[in-house]
């Protein structure tokens, strides 16, 4: 297979880092407060916890442990590919720096059990007018459950 | 903060479901002319407005106040979401209180079935970060759902039963969406199309449109319009947005989490001197059965871990300790949205009446009503018979 690799965009600037490489994992980019040490994402400049306005830039660890989970029987919104038309996973990931990041699963229904590794990964949504991959994060058990 | 001097006068609501051929200000006058008929007043006696909507274009609400006349009234419009027609009330429930007005008007009305979920450019969701858009909002509450499950052994069975409550008060009530002509077994709300793990289709609410309003007055002049009614009063009304704690997810319109709705009603028993056993009926989110039974719990109906046995026990139906959602909850009666708080006060006023009919709740008393907002908000009122 000698595929011309497509350049990705992100659906959105500044959540996630899109590496060249599609083998490398992607990092959630998030904010912690130098005041508290709270960690958050996404990204923001005034702290939740502290209200300090004394907030860097951070790239988050791409694992964290499934809090809990849902599998939707709906085509995943603004996609156009056929294997997102059936449903998808969604779930909610404990990070070790903190945050809990809602997001898109990746895998089955019957993958998925609260408490399971998960890792960050980028999945294509669709093509935009100029024939990039829009892509958007989502987390996939970092063993298959099966 | 104790709500003194202030009694519902008056409400009104239109039948909630698909009207296709009627405009929001053609629902709003309905509701509105209803709710004025029912406090025996002219509108030139209201003395402040307020209009909640969450999916009309802005100046739809007082567009809709025109067609009660042109009296100069302040009007102010209302949005928090899912709760925005009991914010509202409780808006215009403090006009009153605060001696700011002597009747107040709250007014809420939507057509759920116009708002476009995931049609704008992108396939994003109306009013949610594109980064987020991709996620139905179903998935929000049944992520609960999977999580007491996983807790608590919760089953399937148990968020069935709920909703088969809620569909066959729904047939007790005219003003309800959906009025089964059986009795809807938990067989049949599990046996319908999945949404999101593990809610069915039968668990969730339907899309809706429609009005209610509700006006209040001073007590004394509630005492002197209506002299052989008895007086339904608002004690405490009490709204919160989040506070900050490890585990918020913040993107998106989040529901989240559970613990605000124990916060906001705790609130409102402190400030009230109300205790959770002398609730008589009590109106609740229900958007997706999973809800409710959390709130049982969060509503201090009963103990942590309990709410399962509440609901094998049937407490929550007519005739158990803790009727909930005796007009069919969001999940049968509906959820329009900026009317939905109205409706609930719309029915706890019946009920504290003693006007409900075949759902009445035998010497009803007390009533709560809750809701939850996306983004997130709670806001709890409690209503007093005197």
């Amino acid at each position: 297979m000698s595929e011309v690799r497509k350049v990705r965009v992100p659906i959105e600037p500044g959540f996630f880092t899109v590496p060249d490489d599609p083998a490398t994992p992607p990092r959630l980019l998030g904010s912690r407060c130098h005041a508290c040490g709270e960690h958050f994402f996404p990204r923001r400049l005034v702290c939740a916890r502290c209200l300090a306005e004394d907030m860097q830039d951070v790239e988050l660890s791409p694992r964290g442990t499934l809090y809990t989970w849902t599998y939707v029987h709906f085509p995943l919104f603004g996609s156009k590919r056929a294997d997102h038309a059936g449903g998808y996973g969604v779930g909610q990931v404990d990070l070790p720096e903190g945050p809990r990041v809602q997001a898109v699963l990746s895998g089955e229904l019957g993958d998925f059990r609260i408490g399971m590794q998960m890792e960050v990964e980028l999945e294509t949504l669709r093509e935009n007018k100029e024939g990039q991959d829009v892509v958007i994060h989502r987390f996939r058990p970092v063993e298959a459950a099966r | 903060m104790k709500l003194e001097n202030v009694a519902v006068l008056g409400v009104g609501m239109t039948r909630f479901g698909v009207f296709r051929d009627r405009s929001n200000v053609d629902l709003a006058r309905e509701a509105g002319l209803a709710a004025l008929r029912d406090a025996g007043i002219s509108f030139k006696d209201v003395g402040e407005a307020f209009v909640g909507y969450i999916g009309a274009q802005p100046m739809t609400g007082i567009r809709a106040m025109k067609e009660f006349g042109l009296t100069g009234l302040p009007v102010t419009h209302v949005e928090n979401a899912s709760a925005t027609g009991l914010v509202a009330f409780r808006d215009a429930a403090w006009a009153v209180a605060s001696g700011r007005c002597q009747v107040a008007m709250a007014l809420g009305f939507d057509k759920m079935t116009e708002m476009s979920m995931g049609t704008r450019s992108g396939g994003r969701g109306v009013g949610r970060d594109a980064i987020d858009s991709v996620i139905l909002p179903a998935a929000y509450f049944s992520l609960w759902a999977m999580r007491r499950m996983h807790e608590r052994g919760t089953k399937r069975e148990h968020f069935a039963a709920i909703a088969a409550k809620n569909w066959n008060f729904g047939a007790k009530n005219p003003w309800s969406d959906r009025q089964p002509d059986h009795e809807v077994t938990i067989e049949e709300v599990l046996a319908s199309r999945k949404i999101a793990e593990p809610v069915t289709a039968m668990m969730s609410c339907p899309v809706d449109d429609g009005a209610a309003c509700v006006i209040l007055a001073s007590k004394q002049l509630a005492r002197r319009l209506q002299p052989g009614r008895p007086l339904v009063a608002p004690i405490v009304s009490t709204l919160q947005s989040e506070t900050y704690a490890r585990g918020h997810t913040f993107m998106g319109p989040v529901v989240g989490p559970p613990s605000m709705t124990r916060d906001t009603a705790r609130q409102a028993y402190d400030e009230s001197g109300i205790d959770p056993m002398d609730v008589s009926v009590t109106l609740v989110h229900d958007a997706f059965a999973s809800e409710e039974l959390e709130y049982y719990e969060l509503l201090g109906f009963c103990r942590e871990g309990e709410a399962e046995k509440l609901v094998e026990e049937k407490q929550t139906h007519l005739g158990g300790r803790f009727p909930v959602n005796t007009d069919g909850g969001l999940i049968a009666r509906g959820h329009p949205g900026g009317p939905t708080g109205l409706a609930q006060i719309f029915e706890l006023t019946r009920q504290l009446r003693g006007e409900a009919g075949p759902r009445q709740v035998a010497n009803a008393r007390i009533g709560l009503a809750h809701l939850v907002g996306g983004g997130s908000v709670c806001t709890v009122s409690i209503l007093k018979r005197e």
